[in-house]
């Protein structure tokens, strides 16, 4: 007897069962030329608002990062809130923070580049810089909490006054190593895919101080079939090689706390969940950001459009599931176990005084995505994508600071039990917030933050194709 | 030996710059007398032309290598220089050697393989060079050297495939 293929319901076609292919960027190129133009005029067309903020960014700096850290290095670490047992605190905080959004950039490029995600394109590099200057807030605020910074040299291994040198077997040095290796290597990364647009910005510049500037870091660059082999090469081998990197420098950040035999810290499974954590706070930044650019910078609604949202938003949904999945590990076993230390720090993490922002760090990071994430219109709503990436930051934010400062309160001398409050690591955290957003705005300014040439590439791989009663893309294999 | 001039061909696409590519192969050019400058990386088959070679992997291997042996001597030449027992652990321990080496085999590869790509292309190089800013806007452009003497030849067959201009090039600063 032969079967029929029935439709389940008689039903009007759904509005996104018929988009028009023509709507994606990879199918709306326009002459390269006029998009050069365009990248380059988004670069140097600045509001007057934007110099003001620029400015009073600059101001916030200047103050926190310069005089209050100043009386931190002058005064000692006795004008922050640390105090026994909490020795670890906001510092910290922000430094596992900061190199979790450094991972945004990484993830984006390098594995979506080497999974050939074509919707990558336009926002690679927005993404790459994240990283880098993600990681200089970090190792700003490592130097904040070392407190001596001028003995910092005493991890090099060279020969010192004290004749000691680094000890291999400690935690921090393998983060002094890691940390140090994800630096170069994501600048490095950062730089590569840039030498063609830095090449064609010196094209278009004419004068002033910007044309010696692209023309050194362009470093003669032409586009000859050697040179694009050679940059293809160096970047495919950093596509591959800076994953495994990536995932390496936030599980030794966990095992920070992870090989001490702290209750709440010694766990097996913290490095996973840190990664996981990392990419979730990471993706959600990424949102953000491309929301502000999109926004504020001239033509970017054309490169920046709802598909590449929609990417970034599937990826979040996504990191959020696995996010949950690792916490709830985490969770339980402790939980189940018994273990007297464990069980106080759980019920004082979640009933203590600080409770409210364990709740809130689970509805922000869990709820709110999920909610909102699995809707493809929503996802594709910048503004939207945007709040949903601020309050996941919030969330992953609070989850750092309930397993650090929160966590060091409880241990196995309880006459030592003192809640944390920081003090001038406050106006710290806004300072390097406020350095990270002022060193996107300036380099905003004299980097273009979209790859042309990739996204040229890519226009120029895709073709419509009619197939049946619909067109459909296609890409061709030009790499 | 014959004096040649060094031509630029501009295409407005890759169909007809490949078959200006074609068609200096059949009039005698070797694939080492022309050079084909773009604005965005292709494919060596789609211009008929051999796969260019690249040194970058080698170099960054090499660097792996030497990150390896880095990695080797921080974890054991340092204890080996100021011997620190910790915790009852061996003073050469195995799994933290594992975490240093890793990541100076991956700095290493890394490292070499970016200055790989700048001895391998030969950057940063500012001195004058044959091109023209319309490449990055889009136009494919067909270096090549012939003899003076059959310029003309090589002028006519190349608009014939579909060339846009076909003219003399000097060294310009970029």
């Amino acid at each position: 007897m032969a079967s029929y293929a029935k439709p389940l319901a008689r039903r009007k076609p759904h509005a996104q069962e018929h988009e028009d292919p023509r709507e994606l960027l990879m199918h709306d190129p326009l002459p390269r030329g006029q998009m050069n133009a365009m990248v380059m005029e988004s670069m140097h067309e600045t509001t007057p608002i934007f110099w003001v903020v620029a400015a009073i960014l600059a101001v916030i700096v200047v103050y926190t990062l310069g005089y209050d850290w100043y009386v931190v290095i002058m005064q000692g670490q006795g004008v922050t809130g640390e105090l026994r047992p909490d020795y670890w605190g906001v510092f910290l905080v922000n430094t596992v923070f900061w190199i979790g959004i450094s991972h945004a950039g990484t993830f984006i490029s390098a594995i979506l580049r080497v999974l050939k995600i074509e919707s990558r394109r336009p926002f690679t590099r927005a993404a790459e810089l994240m990283t880098t200057f993600g990681l200089v807030q970090a190792g700003l605020s490592i130097f904040m909490h070392l407190g001596r910074v001028w003995l910092v040299y005493w991890m090099f291994p060279i020969p010192n006054e004290r004749t000691i040198w680094p000890d291999f077997h400690s935690p921090l040095m393998w983060d002094l190593m890691a940390i140090t290796t994800y630096l170069l290597c994501s600048t490095m990364y950062l730089f590569l895919p840039l030498i063609p647009d830095l090449a064609m910005s010196r094209d278009r510049t004419e004068s002033g101080w910007l044309k010696p500037f692209y023309k050194i870091l362009a470093l003669g660059f032409r586009g000859t079939e050697g040179e694009w082999k050679n940059l293809t090469t160096a970047m495919n081998i950093f596509a591959f090689a800076i994953i495994p990197v990536m995932f390496s420098v936030h599980t030794i950040v966990s095992w920070d706390f992870a090989m001490a035999t702290r209750p709440g810290w010694s766990s097996t499974v913290f490095g996973p969940y840190f990664v996981i954590g990392a990419l979730h706070s990471g993706m959600a930044a990424v949102a953000i950001v491309l929301f502000l650019l999109r926004s504020t910078m001239k033509h970017y609604k054309y490169f920046l459009r709802p598909e590449a949202f929609n990417t970034i938003g599937m990826l979040m949904l996504l990191v959020s599931m696995a996010w949950a999945y690792f916490y709830f590990n985490d969770y339980i076993v402790p939980w189940y176990g018994g273990n007297k230390w464990d069980k106080i720090l759980q019920e004082y993490t979640e009933k203590g005084p600080l409770g409210y922002l364990w709740f809130t760090m689970l509805f922000v990071n869990i709820v709110v995505p999920w909610a909102t994430l699995w809707n493809k219109k929503w996802r594709e709503t910048p503004w939207l994508l945007a709040i949903v990436g601020f309050l996941i930051n919030i969330g992953m934010y609070l989850e750092r600071y309930i397993i650090i400062p929160v966590g060091v309160t409880i241990n196995r001398m309880p006459f030592t039990w003192r809640q944390y409050y920081p003090r001038i690591e406050i106006p710290l955290t806004i300072g390097t917030f406020s350095l990270f957003l002022l060193l996107y705005m300036l380099a905003s300014r004299v980097i273009p933050l979209i790859p042309v040439w990739e996204v040229q590439e890519g226009q120029e791989a895709h073709m419509i194709r009619k197939m049946g009663k619909a067109e459909v893309s296609t890409l061709s294999d030009m790499e | 030996m014959s004096e040649t001039i060094t031509l630029l061909a501009m295409f407005k696409d890759f169909e007809p710059a490949s078959e200006g590519i074609e068609k200096l192969q059949e009039m005698g050019l070797t694939d080492d007398d022309m050079n084909v400058i773009s604005g965005i990386p292709i494919k060596n088959t789609i211009l008929g032309r051999p796969p260019a070679i690249t040194y970058v992997s080698r170099i960054g291997f090499m660097g792996a290598l030497m990150g390896v042996a880095l990695g080797i001597f921080l974890i054991y030449g340092i204890p080996y220089l100021y011997p620190l027992l910790v915790g009852g652990q061996a003073i050469f321990p195995v799994p933290q050697g594992l975490i240093i080496t890793f990541e100076m085999t991956m700095l290493g590869l890394m490292g070499f393989s970016f200055i790989g790509m700048f001895v391998d292309s030969g950057f940063p190089s500012y001195t004058p060079k044959e091109y023209t800013p319309e490449i990055s806007d889009g136009k494919v452009a067909l270096l090549f050297s012939c003899p003076t003497g059959e310029q003309e030849k090589f002028v006519d067959a190349l608009k014939n495939s579909g060339a846009e201009s076909v003219a003399p090039v000097e060294a310009r600063q970029l």
